[in-house]
Formats: structure tokens, C-alpha cells, sequence
């Protein structure tokens, strides 16, 4: 009995030394293929001043809130437009819009707005002749308010049924980007 | 003297078994003190292999009826007494005079898990050998969910974890060979890394039987263990091979073990593979699943006052997940639940597994120890290591996809000294000290922030069991006390990253009483009460960020407190009535702090849309049911059984149903079995359905979408045995989901994408030679 209790004595002066251990301190993960803002172009075709939404959630998932910028577009007016990505956790920022590019025939942009007239028309193609939705062509008719949903959607269906002309209910895939922003033609 | 005794039995047609299955054998015998002769009433006596069991009668005297004509091991046990443990053959044993040594060097004390049946174990909570190897291509979950009041909760075929009496994950331990699994047990997708094939035998504990035992559940705990070996100096062994329809899966399993002078050995190995799961309409793209396992056990033989046993184990698996399940926000879950059929639904059948997968790895060492100190008392010592890992592939951008999206790697240092002795009068005291060192890491090539984070932690256990029989009652009594020091190192999700620190201290305490009261022979009456506390586990406080195999942003609670449970249970096992048994479990648990993960009213903007928020939060909650088993033999040659299980969580502070409940289900099944039939031995021929009712204890605001109608699937098993020169061969059929019905359940998570298996049919052989 004795040898038994000296053995627990052992014991919990391990014990003791064991648990005065700290936790080494955790590696923190590279997040290169974080997505932290995107920025989207429109030139006016005909010339005139260039309008720049976007988006940027600096610290990614959660923590602080994303800030967003917007704008506001001409009435009857054609954009030639182009879509950013970046990752600007690293330095210099990463341009993730490359990535987009190269797996073309695995993404898509989908545009989408709640203001009559306006329209977005695709000017790029991938590998396989269907588009990708990195560069558009955004035309406004009457002048109103609402709002322009842009979307990248990861390994979409592009052969789908109506995809190809940017209607996304066919779509399928893994949501990359979902982002809105509220705009005015003017 | 028996003789007549025992005469008088079989003219009155008693048949007085806790659990049967079809043949029409039965072995009958006295229990008696060796040296006195004196009678032993209420001896628990049960058969290895298939889990029948009985207890002698207030003469000593016992029957197991409804047995096949083979080999059995049989065992008795006694408080006080040695175990007895023979093999023999059913026909020739009908008048056995089973002579019980008092105490000495082979006894296990409250060792109540070791063999046999003890107090607080139900019948039915049992897993036998038998099961185990026709099941062979089931995981460890899905054969447990052939007990009553078990379910398993799924995230498609290849993952799924038990649900015993509403408790699952964090609140249910699993012992793998007695030591507490250290894996990542709090993920609903994640299955417990245990071979149930490497382990021969896998119980329910309950009360004060689980207390023994390490592990921060709210009372119950699963103990997946391996058979003790054979002595034999001749090699023994198992083959067995299955082939499934569904999945075109096939398996294999090997066992073989033989005995020296001063040591036994066994090995036991097995490999399994199958592809894409079918639906009733549709392949289920990605849904394949490989698996290798090894386990080595090495004991020692004959050793006077001091034997040892090693255990290594190593299980290794692959498993794909439905590749429509992988989604990538809100929006993304609200269209695939508008689907019938889920995205990237292949036309074709693949063994091919990409992402979304998971590998895991969990590798078990073990030595375990005794020494008798005299001749009513022993130490024990044991110390395990385990090693974790597993990893979780998505799809992802810029060829990532063979980087895991998670990465976590899991060491484990377990050690237990045991002493066990005889006190007061006669009751027998079991004590112990247990020591759990846990250190969990993330790999940084994850490249995204870690959901779990990384921590060590300190756990030491002190507990004591007393345990003793008296005439017709059975009393155990016992408790626990657990301290555990957290550290914690997380990573922040505002810039820039930093570390951020947590040390915790818990004390957790457990406390148990469990009777058992021979009313007769027949009839046993089990009541028990509980209290557990549970500390909170790391995801729960510290869960920080998007969980992308549940589409939702989960939020841990720092400052969580312990959750703290009764429990009170009644049962009655009975066989009174002539060629039926049933027995009947009641329970009630109230859970004050229980922690759940509640969705919130408000969604997250991320740069990826909206994600719904759930956060970690408690309330007091209670879960109570009804666990019914029924066996009614109709003859000799037929048997029909009925499981029903009923059970409500609901949580009372906000009056509103708890999630992630089993259905209410019934299960019933027809058995037809001959002795001899051309050939073959031992034909028996089942036909079994299963009703599972709608989870309608559900508010629709819970969900997402409602939970999924009520179904009824109808099975077939036919199975034969055939005696070779050396040992024998079983083989059988099965045919599960006959009519090939669709249907979803409640807790399979994949039920938000696709339906859940459609008909598969199982042809399999082993031989024991």
C-alpha cells in the first residue's frame, strides 16, 4: 500500500509539471487563395469619367465588417467593364482575377440587376467558347435605382441550359462571390 | 436431485432466456459453490458468441433455450466469485454442474465491463460476434443502430456517429479498447475512427458501469473492445468476404491467433473498398469509401500474480462526400434543396474519389497490467497512446483541391492505475486514477484560418465503484471527479492576425446508483439515477468562422459554462410468459446548460454572400423515452421480434423542440430457422421491416426545409453454416431496402441534397477454422 501511494505521490508531481506546459503558438496559415476585394470597372464607351464599385472584406470570414463603395451610372450608356479580384492580405496584393482566368472553363461571373433596362452582356470567352464574365459590356436605358448582383459561381454547369447567356438558375456550382451593390442611373 | 428440477421445467414449457435467436437447442445446469456445494441464485451465465443470456434461478439452476447446435463459449459469473468460462457443444450439454471458485487471483471486482452481464447493462445494448461479422460491410455506427433506443447520425453512407438515448458527439464517449477515443469527435460529419471487425464486441454502458471510464460524456459512454484469446496452441482463425450490390463494394476481413507457452497472439486485418453509392433513381457522384485496418494483440499466458497485454491497432480510411452536398453560401443551399436530383449527378458508376473527401488516420498503442497483491485484490496499470489525423478536402480555386481545407493532427497520452479489493462485508471496491494528455494541432498549408484551434489540454480522474449482491438485489454505487486545465492558442479573425490565449480549469463531477432486483428468475427489475457534468469542448467555446461542410458561420462562446445532467432509468427484463421476453427501458434526462448551436436571426456578408450565423448557446433542456424489445417464439422454428423506440427532447427555457432528435421507430422481423436442411446447418431465413416515423417535434423555423416524411423499408437475410474437416463455413444474403423505396432521413445530413440509399444486396462467407 505504501509503494501504491508513493507511486500516486510520483504521479501527480508529473502531473503538476506536465500541465504548467503552454501551448506553443500556432503557425498562422498563409491565405493566399483568400478573396478580400473586388473592384469592378465601367468605362463609359464613348468616353467620360470611369465609375468604380467595390467591395472589400479585408480580414475575410467574419471579424470586421466588409465597407463597400459604390456608384452612379448615365442613363442610355454603354460600359465596357472589367472585374478585379484581389487578395490584399498579402504584399503586394495578390491578383486573383488571373487565377479566375487561367480555370476559365471552371468559372463564371453572373450579372445581374433589378433596374429596368439595364443589361450585361458577356465580351470574353474560355477554352471551350463559352464566357467567363471578367470583362462585360454593361448597357443602361431609363434612369431609376436598384441594385447590380455580381456573382462568381466555382465549377458551374456552363453547358446548362440558358447559362451561357448569364442566367444562373441552371448553373449550379459552388458559390466563389456574392456581392451587391445598390446604384443609381442617373 | 437437479435432474427432477430441471424435468419439471421442460414439462412446464419454461423457456427462461434473455435473448435469443431461432434454433431449438437449449443447455441446462446448476451453478454451485465448489467446495460447499451451496447453490449460487442469481449467476449471471451467457454464451460469447451470440450474446443469449440468462441468470440461475433461486436453486442455482439456469436454461438457455432457443440455441444451434454448435460450439459455444459459455460463461458464469458471480460477485465473489471466479469466472467460469468453458467451450461446448450445445446437443451434449443439457445437465451441467458449473462449479464456482471463490475469490481468488482471477478475479475482476467491478471489472463489470469484462464479462457477462452486470447490473446496470440491458440486454439488448450489446453488439455480439456474431453481428458483427455478418455486418461486416457496416461501420460502427450503423451496426450499433441495431440496438433499440440507437441511431446514427449521417452525412451520407460512409459517415456516420451513434446516437444513444438523444446523446451524440461531444455528450457520448466512445472507448476504443477502454481508452477514451481522442479524435475529432465534435464534427457531425465525422465518424468515429474505430473498426468495429478489429473489435469483436461493441456495448452500451450506461450509469455507474460507464463512470469507470475516462471520457467527458453525459453519462453514456460506447466500449468497442476485442475478444479476450483463445489458449489454444494450434492456429486458429477467421477469413471472411462480402460483396456489396450497392457501391459494388467488396471487403475482407482476416483473423488468426495462437497460443505459446508464455504468450498468446492474434492479428486481425481488414480492407474494404467501394465506389459510388446508388439512390433509388440516381448514383450518388462521390459517395465511395476505402478503408485498411490492422490491430496486433499480445498477452501473456499462465503468469501467477501478474499477466499483461498489449494492443496496436491502426485504422486508415478514405471517404468521399457527396459532391452536390458542397456548397458555397446561402443561396447556394436554398437552390440545391429545390432540386431533385443534386448537382453534378454522374450517369455513372465510379470508385473514383475526389473533393470534397476526408482521409483519416488513428493509430492506438496500448499495455495494460495487473497484479494480484493477494488473493482479493489486484493492481492494474495501463498506459495508451493514440495518434489523429484527419483531413478534409473541398473543392477549390487554383488547383487546391488536393490541399486540405482542414488539417488537424491529434496526440494523445492516456495512463490508469487501478487498484481493486474486498471491503467491509463483501463489497467489492473498485478505484482508480486516469490521466488524459491531449494536444491538437492545425497544419498552416491549409492556407485558411483554422475553424477548431489548437490547444492542449490536462485531464486527471479520480473515481470508486463499490458494487456487491445481495440475495435477490444487485446494488452498484459509485462516482468520479475530473480536473482539466485548457490551453488554448486560437487565431484571430480581425487584422492583423495575432494569437489570442485561453486557459481554462474545469471540475467535472459524476455520481451514479444502479439496482437490480431479481423479482424471479424471470423477471429483473433495473432502476438507476445519474448526475454528470460535462465541461464544454473546445469547438464549443472557440469555433471561430465559416464551417464549410455545414454552409454556416459558426461562432463559439467563450464564456460557456458546464452543462450538468440527471438521469434516471427503469427497465424490466422479463420472460415469465411462456416463449415470449420482453424487455422495457424508461428514461429521463434533464440537462440544465445544454449547449446546441443555435441559428440566428441574422446572416453574415462576406465577400461570398450571406451566410446564416449559428451560434453556441445553453439552455435547460430535458430527454426523455421508451425503449421496447419483444421476442415471441411461435414455435420452434419460428420467431418474431419487435423493437419500438420512442423519444421527445425539448428545450424548456425557450419552449421550443431540440434539434438533431431521433425519430420515433419500429422494427420488427420474422424469423424462420431449421436445424438441418439438405446440405446445410443451421438455414435461417428473415424478413424484417423498419417504420421510421416523421420527426414532427420540429418547428419549420428550425430548418431549412422540413424534416422528411415518415418511410418503411422491408429487408431479407438468409444465412447457412456448413461443417468443414477443420471448422466451418457461414454464409449469407442479404437484401436491404427491397423495393428500392426513396426516401430521406431526419439525421442524415445529406437529406437537404439527394435520397438516401437505395436497394443493395450483400452476399458474404466467413470461415472459422
Amino acid at each position: 500500500m505504501k509503494q501504491i501511494l508513493k507511486l500516486i505521490g510520483l504521479y501527480l508531481i508529473a502531473l503538476i509539471g506536465f500541465s504548467s506546459c503552454e501551448k506553443d503558438d500556432p503557425k498562422i496559415p498563409n491565405e493566399e487563395e483568400l478573396i478580400t476585394t473586388l473592384i469592378y470597372t465601367l468605362e463609359p464607351v464613348g468616353g467620360g469619367e470611369k465609375v468604380v464599385l467595390s467591395f472589400k472584406d479585408l480580414d475575410g470570414d467574419g471579424g470586421d465588417d466588409p465597407v463597400i463603395t459604390t456608384g452612379a451610372l448615365q442613363s442610355n450608356t454603354s460600359y465596357s467593364c472589367e472585374i478585379q479580384l484581389l487578395n490584399e492580405l498579402e504584399t503586394p496584393a495578390e491578383d486573383i482575377t488571373k487565377e479566375v482566368k487561367e480555370e476559365g472553363d471552371e468559372h463564371q461571373f453572373f450579372y445581374s440587376s433589378n433596374i429596368g433596362g439595364l443589361s450585361v452582356i458577356y465580351s470574353d470567352k474560355d477554352e471551350n467558347n463559352n464566357p467567363i464574365g471578367i470583362a462585360t459590356q454593361l448597357t443602361t436605358l431609363d434612369a431609376g435605382s436598384g441594385s447590380l448582383k455580381i456573382i462568381l459561381r466555382h465549377e458551374p454547369d456552363k453547358f446548362g441550359e440558358g447559362v451561357a447567356a448569364g442566367d444562373i438558375s441552371n448553373a449550379g456550382g459552388e458559390t466563389d462571390i456574392e456581392v451587391t451593390f445598390d446604384i443609381d442611373v442617373l | 436431485m437437479y435432474y427432477r428440477f430441471f424435468l419439471l421445467y421442460i414439462i412446464l414449457g419454461i423457456t427462461r432466456t434473455g435473448w435469443s435467436q431461432e434454433c431449438n437447442h437449449f443447455i441446462s445446469g446448476v451453478v454451485i459453490e465448489a467446495q460447499s456445494g451451496k447453490k449460487v441464485p442469481f449467476a449471471s451465465v451467457f454464451i460469447e458468441e451470440t450474446g443469449q443470456g440468462t441468470v440461475s434461478n433461486e436453486e442455482g439452476a439456469f436454461i438457455i433455450s432457443h440455441l444451434c447446435n454448435t460450439q459455444i463459449q459459455l460463461t458464469v459469473s458471480y460477485l465473489g466469485y471466479q469466472t467460469y468460462k468453458d467451450k461446448l457443444e450445445v446437443a451434449a450439454n443439457k445437465d451441467l454442474v458449473i462449479k464456482l471458485q471463490p475469490i481468488n487471483q482471477e478475479l475482476d471486482g467491478v471489472d463489470v465491463s469484462a464479462r457477462g452481464i452486470s447490473a446496470s447493462d440491458r440486454y439488448t445494448q450489446l453488439v455480439s460476434k456474431q453481428q458483427i461479422s455478418d455486418g461486416a460491410d457496416k461501420n460502427l455506427a450503423n451496426m450499433l443502430e441495431t440496438l433499440t433506443g440507437v441511431s446514427a447520425l449521417k452525412n451520407g453512407g460512409g459517415i456516420s456517429k451513434p446516437v444513444v438515448q438523444g446523446l451524440y458527439g461531444n455528450r457520448l464517449t466512445i472507448l476504443n479498447n477502454g481508452i477514451p477515443q481522442s479524435g475529432q469527435q465534435w464534427g457531425n460529419d465525422h465518424s468515429p475512427e474505430i473498426d468495429p471487425l478489429v473489435a469483436n464486441r461493441i456495448k452500451v454502458l450506461g450509469g455507474v458501469e460507464a463512470i469507470q471510464y475516462m471520457g467527458n460524456s453525459l453519462g453514456t459512454k460506447v466500449l468497442i473492445e476485442p475478444e479476450s484469446l483463445k489458449k489454444d496452441k494450434i492456429l486458429s482463425g477467421q477469413a471472411g468476404y462480402y460483396f456489396e450490390s450497392n457501391g459494388l463494394g467488396n471487403g475482407t476481413n482476416l483473423q488468426l491467433q495462437q497460443s505459446a507457452e508464455k504468450y498468446a497472439w492474434k492479428i486481425n486485418g481488414t480492407l474494404k473498398k467501394r465506389g459510388d453509392q446508388k439512390a433509388a433513381n440516381y448514383y450518388l457522384t462521390n459517395t465511395g469509401v476505402e478503408e485498411a485496418n490492422v490491430a496486433f494483440q499480445l498477452e501473456s499466458v499462465g503468469g501467477d500474480r501478474w499477466n499483461w497485454s498489449t494492443y496496436i491497432s491502426s485504422f486508415n480510411s478514405q471517404i468521399g462526400v457527396l459532391r452536390g452536398s458542397h456548397i458555397g453560401n446561402l443561396t447556394d443551399l436554398q437552390e440545391a434543396l429545390k432540386r431533385d436530383e443534386p448537382f453534378y449527378t454522374k450517369d455513372h458508376f465510379s470508385y473514383s474519389i475526389e473533393a470534397p473527401r476526408q482521409t483519416v488516420n488513428h493509430h492506438l498503442g496500448k499495455f495494460k497490467s495487473r497484479l494480484y497483491v493477494n488473493d482479493s485484490a489486484w493492481f492494474g496499470f495501463v498506459y495508451a497512446i493514440q495518434f489523429n489525423k484527419r483531413k478534409e478536402y473541398d473543392v477549390r480555386k487554383g488547383g487546391r483541391s488536393n490541399t486540405p481545407a482542414m488539417n488537424i493532427t491529434q496526440l494523445s497520452q492516456y495512463l490508469e492505475a487501478i487498484y481493486a479489493t474486498k471491503v467491509f462485508d463483501n463489497w467489492r471496491l473498485k478505484s482508480g486514477l486516469q490521466f488524459q494528455y491531449i494536444d491538437n494541432i492545425n497544419d498552416a498549408e491549409t492556407g485558411i484560418l483554422p475553424l477548431i484551434p489548437d490547444y492542449n489540454s490536462f485531464e486527471t480522474g479520480l473515481f470508486s465503484g463499490l458494487k456487491r449482491h445481495v440475495s435477490r438485489w444487485q446494488i452498484e454505487i459509485g462516482g468520479r471527479y475530473d480536473y482539466k486545465i485548457q490551453n488554448v492558442a486560437a487565431i484571430s479573425n480581425t487584422l492583423p492576425r495575432e494569437v489570442i490565449r485561453y486557459n481554462n480549469h474545469f471540475n467535472n463531477v459524476k455520481l451514479g446508483l444502479d439496482t437490480r432486483y431479481f423479482w424471479t428468475s424471470d423477471t429483473q427489475l433495473l432502476a438507476g439515477i445519474n448526475f454528470s457534468s460535462r465541461s464544454p469542448e473546445v469547438n464549443e467555446l472557440y469555433s471561430n468562422g465559416l464551417h464549410q461542410g455545414v454552409g454556416g458561420i459558426e461562432e463559439g462562446d467563450p464564456a460557456l459554462n458546464q452543462e450538468k445532467a440527471f438521469k434516471g432509468n427503469l427497465a424490466m427484463h422479463t420472460s415469465a410468459v411462456n416463449k415470449l421476453q420482453l424487455e422495457v427501458a424508461t428514461y429521463y434526462q434533464y440537462i440544465h446548460n445544454y449547449i446546441y448551436l443555435n441559428p440566428q436571426d441574422e446572416v453574415r456578408l462576406t465577400i461570398r454572400g450571406a451566410f446564416p450565423v449559428f451560434k453556441y448557446e445553453q439552455t435547460d433542456a430535458h430527454i426523455f423515452g421508451v425503449d421496447f424489445t419483444g421476442h415471441y417464439h411461435l414455435s420452434e422454428k419460428f420467431k418474431f421480434s419487435a423493437q419500438y423506440s420512442y423519444l421527445r427532447g425539448h428545450d424548456l427555457t425557450n419552449d421550443l423542440p431540440l434539434i438533431n432528435m431521433p425519430s420515433n421507430n419500429l422494427k420488427t422481423s420474422f424469423r424462420y430457422h431449421q436445424e438441418e436442411f439438405v446440405f446445410a446447418k443451421n438455414v435461417s431465413f428473415e424478413i424484417h421491416q423498419q417504420y421510421v416515423f416523421k420527426q414532427d417535434h420540429l418547428l419549420p423555423e428550425q430548418d431549412y426545409v422540413s424534416p422528411p416524411d415518415a418511410y418503411h423499408l422491408i429487408g431479407l437475410k438468409l444465412s447457412a453454416e456448413n461443417a468443414l474437416k477443420h471448422g466451418s463455413i457461414r454464409y449469407y444474403l442479404k437484401v436491404e431496402n427491397l423495393f428500392n423505396v426513396a426516401y430521406r432521413d431526419y439525421l442524415n445530413r445529406m437529406r437537404y441534397f439527394a435520397d438516401d440509399l437505395g436497394r443493395n444486396v450483400v452476399l458474404g462467407a466467413s470461415v472459422s477454422f
